[in-house]
């Protein structure tokens, strides 16, 4: 009979909780992870929640520029982001560095120039006059890097490639190299095993022809006037997900080891590669961003 | 048989109708094909079109931005979800292109590469192309016509502010529509031949009903002019229609026939019976005749046994009393008589009745004219033959005054011969010609009547024919077909005589 009360009351108690003024907290991602495993996420955000004691909401924007905007008007307070739009000048700067993924023992990636399975393309240099697949202008991997590799040559993309498109999206950029839609692409390394793991149907369509020194692996940001309290709490609940067996799990799926504090000069050499690449991109005289 | 005019009709019938039912069955299941390629064809062609023109919502942003990806995307998910939801209809190909032709986007990126002229080495590809670039109002291309391999492509040109951007091309593969249609075609045909069976049974059985009494009625009719009048039943009469009408008629006419036969044949009977009463009189007449004058002589000699002058001048008109009447027993028995010694001879022994005809004319002045052009090699019956020509001759003879003519001519035709004999006197007169072979009619004082009775008897029974052809004043000519005998066969297998009547 208590029972049965306790039923009737329970729809009451849930929109008293309902009711009651929680703020969430706003996580934005970008295509750095692997955006379509939703229930990975919806797993991830629920383990947060009940880390922090508060809702953890995932907002998902086409591309890094609309994640950095929903950053800078406050519309998130943390995000997933690459370490090219981190190292970008920001009068103000409204991000601050909150910690970086550590990917195979070390909070570092690559980017992979790849290329189609059949393809007779060696280097990136044979794919002169083809058709390139870039991810995300704002991407390290996915455009600074093969940017960078041009500007070297003193050749932009137009000059170079016949035709590029952006995918926005990494997966998308080996999907589309895997079908033959652009000749060669440029992908994020964490991003191409992931794939090579979970969907190896897909890249076993793709050849790697270069691979690019480490860089600093992308990132998770605060926005600068977050409470100072809660992204201390999410620090700490990231950096120890690899300490109890739920975050470890999680951490795995992620194909991540867990979360580390590292200094802001990690990503130092992006700095210096994409100061390089406009440089020479103006000399050409060509605007390169779309 | 193989002439279809003399298949029955009950075979007419049932083909009729089973051609009629597959006629008709073959036709509907024709239009229903047709009609059912047509629509799904159209369909078809709308659904491609309608595929066209829900990625040409976002395409025109998409290339101004040069937006290739997506461009690929949106042509990929419209196809691929199309194909996944209906296997009806699967895209052959997509693709779209800019103002000049050139590849934006294409469902098979390695064969046609962004950014490249998409150039068809096919001609009607290339005509394909040309039309669908010229295309500045959604429409529908079909191609390939009726075959796996044919195809419907909806074809939507691309604005942007009224500035031609492009095209989007979608080809939707009839591939499937073409195997339902042969699927339908198949199964049409199935049913019409499965009705075209049931058709022709039933056919089959409703004229078999129908016929029925017309087959009787037939039979019937042919019996009729077979003259088996005993193998005849009345025909049923089921129904009252025409055919159960026409039934009853002739079961009617069929018991006038056979009241009529019997009536005939009892006429037939009364006619023999009467002439046998006329030949018993003849006989009886003819016999008499010379008897009486006979028994007065044997009485008158008997009274006056030894006056030699009575026995001088009785005795040859005895003779000559009883000499006529074995000419009249002889006559009678003619058939009799010649049956015995007939055997095939020449026709060339016709020749010798030329002697015994000249005998007969003895010292009178009558020309001859003979004529006899059948071959040696010819037989018939000899005794018959000549005998009829021989009575035929002395008729004309005794006919003819001083200085007529009797010819004779005898020909060969096979399988007959024809002997005419004829004379130039007065002829016959026309009321007499009816009885003319009748026994015991003459208009001679002294003949028999016997000699043309003869003639017709011997002439009958060889299976012969015997015409008449007189006019007063002008003469008379007998005309006798009888049939020449092959050696070694017997004369009636040579046939019948197309005039015999």
């Amino acid at each position: 009979m208590r029972l049965a009360i306790l039923f009737l009351l329970l729809p009451w108690i849930a929109s008293l909780s309902a009711a009651e003024p929680q703020p969430s907290i706003k996580f934005g991602l970008t295509a750095v992870v692997v955006t379509e495993n939703l229930r990975l996420l919806d797993r991830w955000s629920q383990y947060l929640e009940r880390r922090l004691g508060q809702r953890v909401e995932f907002v998902m924007r086409r591309s890094y520029r609309e994640v950095l905007d929903l950053l800078n008007s406050g519309g998130i307070d943390f995000a997933w982001i690459c370490g090219y739009p981190f190292v970008q000048s920001r009068d103000p700067e409204f991000l601050r560095l909150l910690t970086v993924p550590i990917y195979r023992r070390e909070p570092r990636y690559y980017s992979y120039i790849i290329v189609h399975r059949n393809s007779p393309y060696q280097t990136l240099n044979d794919l002169r006059g083809r058709v390139f697949a870039f991810s995300d202008p704002d991407s390290n991997s996915g455009f600074l890097y093969p940017l960078a590799l041009l500007s070297k040559h003193k050749e932009s993309p137009e000059t170079f490639f016949r035709q590029t498109f952006f995918t926005f999206n990494h997966a998308e950029t080996i999907q589309a190299v895997a079908e033959q839609v652009a000749d060669g692409g440029a992908v994020d390394s964490y991003i191409w095993e992931y794939l090579a793991a979970f969907r190896p149907e897909i890249t076993k369509e793709t050849r790697i022809v270069k691979r690019s020194p480490s860089f600093g692996f992308p990132p998770i940001v605060s926005r600068i006037g977050v409470k100072a309290t809660t992204v201390k709490r999410m620090q700490e609940v990231l950096l120890k997900m690899n300490l109890d067996p739920e975050g470890k799990i999680l951490l795995s799926e992620f194909k991540l080891d867990g979360f580390g504090d590292f200094p802001p000069s990690l990503f130092y050499d992006i700095r210096v590669m994409a100061n390089q690449t406009r440089k020479v991109l103006s000399q050409l005289s060509t605007v390169t961003a779309p | 048989m193989l002439n279809p005019r003399s298949w029955p009709l009950s075979l007419k019938f049932s083909l009729t109708i089973t051609a009629v039912v597959a006629g008709v069955g073959f036709m509907i299941g024709a239009v229903i094909v047709v009609q059912d390629w047509w629509r799904f064809h159209e369909v078809l062609g709308e659904k491609a079109l309608l595929m066209a023109e829900s990625v040409a919502v976002t395409a025109p942003k998409a290339m101004l931005r040069k937006d290739f990806w997506t461009l690929y995307l949106s042509l990929k998910n419209i196809t691929s979800h199309s194909s996944v939801e209906k296997r009806q209809s699967q895209a052959i190909t997509g693709m779209i292109l800019d103002a000049k032709g050139r590849v934006q986007a294409h469902l098979q990126p390695s064969k046609h590469p962004i950014g490249l002229l998409f150039s068809p080495s096919d001609e009607n590809e290339r005509h394909l192309l040309e039309t669908a670039l010229s295309a500045r109002s959604p429409s529908v291309l079909s191609g390939g016509e009726l075959s796996r391999k044919g195809f419907q492509e909806g074809v939507v040109p691309l604005f942007s502010d009224q500035k031609y951007l492009g095209v989007i091309r979608v080809r939707l593969s009839i591939g499937q529509l073409y195997d339902k249609a042969q699927y339908s075609a198949v199964t049409v045909l199935a049913m019409t031949f499965g009705f075209v069976i049931i058709g022709s049974l039933l056919g089959a059985f409703a004229s078999q009903r129908m016929v029925k009494p017309l087959t009787a009625v037939t039979l019937g009719l042919e019996a009729v002019g077979r003259g088996d009048m005993a193998e005849i039943a009345p025909v049923p009469v089921r129904q009252r229609d025409e055919i159960g009408r026409l039934s009853a008629t002739f079961n009617k006419i069929l018991a006038a026939l056979a009241e009529k036969k019997t009536l005939e044949e009892e006429a037939t009977m009364s006619e023999k019976l009467v002439a046998l009463g006329r030949i018993t009189a003849g006989v009886a007449h003819e016999v008499n005749n010379p008897l009486a004058g006979l028994l007065n002589c044997i009485d008158t000699l008997r009274k006056h046994p030894n006056d030699p002058e009575l026995i001088k001048r009785y005795l040859p008109l005895i003779e000559q009393g009883l000499y006529r009447i074995r000419d009249i027993v002889g006559s009678l028995l003619v058939e009799l008589k010649v049956e015995d010694s007939d055997h095939p001879v020449s026709a060339a022994h016709l020749n010798h009745v030329l002697e015994l005809l000249k005998l007969e004319i003895g010292k009178r002045d009558i020309q001859i004219v003979w004529e006899n052009q059948v071959d040696e090699g010819i037989y018939i019956q000899g005794t018959r033959v000549q005998q009829v020509v021989l009575n035929l001759l002395k008729n004309a003879v005794q006919a003819l005054p001083e200085g007529g003519t009797v010819s004779f001519r005898a020909i060969h035709e096979q399988p007959y011969i024809i002997i005419e004999v004829s004379d130039n006197g007065p002829g016959i007169p026309a009321q007499y010609r009816n009885q003319l072979f009748d026994p015991f009619f003459t208009t001679k004082p002294n003949g028999t009547g016997l000699g043309l009775w003869v003639v017709y008897r011997l002439v009958h029974g060889m299976g012969g024919v015997i015409e008449l052809g007189s006019e007063e004043g002008r003469g008379t000519r007998f005309r006798v077909v009888v049939p020449t005998i092959k050696i070694g066969s017997s004369p009636d297998r040579v046939g019948r005589l197309p005039c015999e009547g």
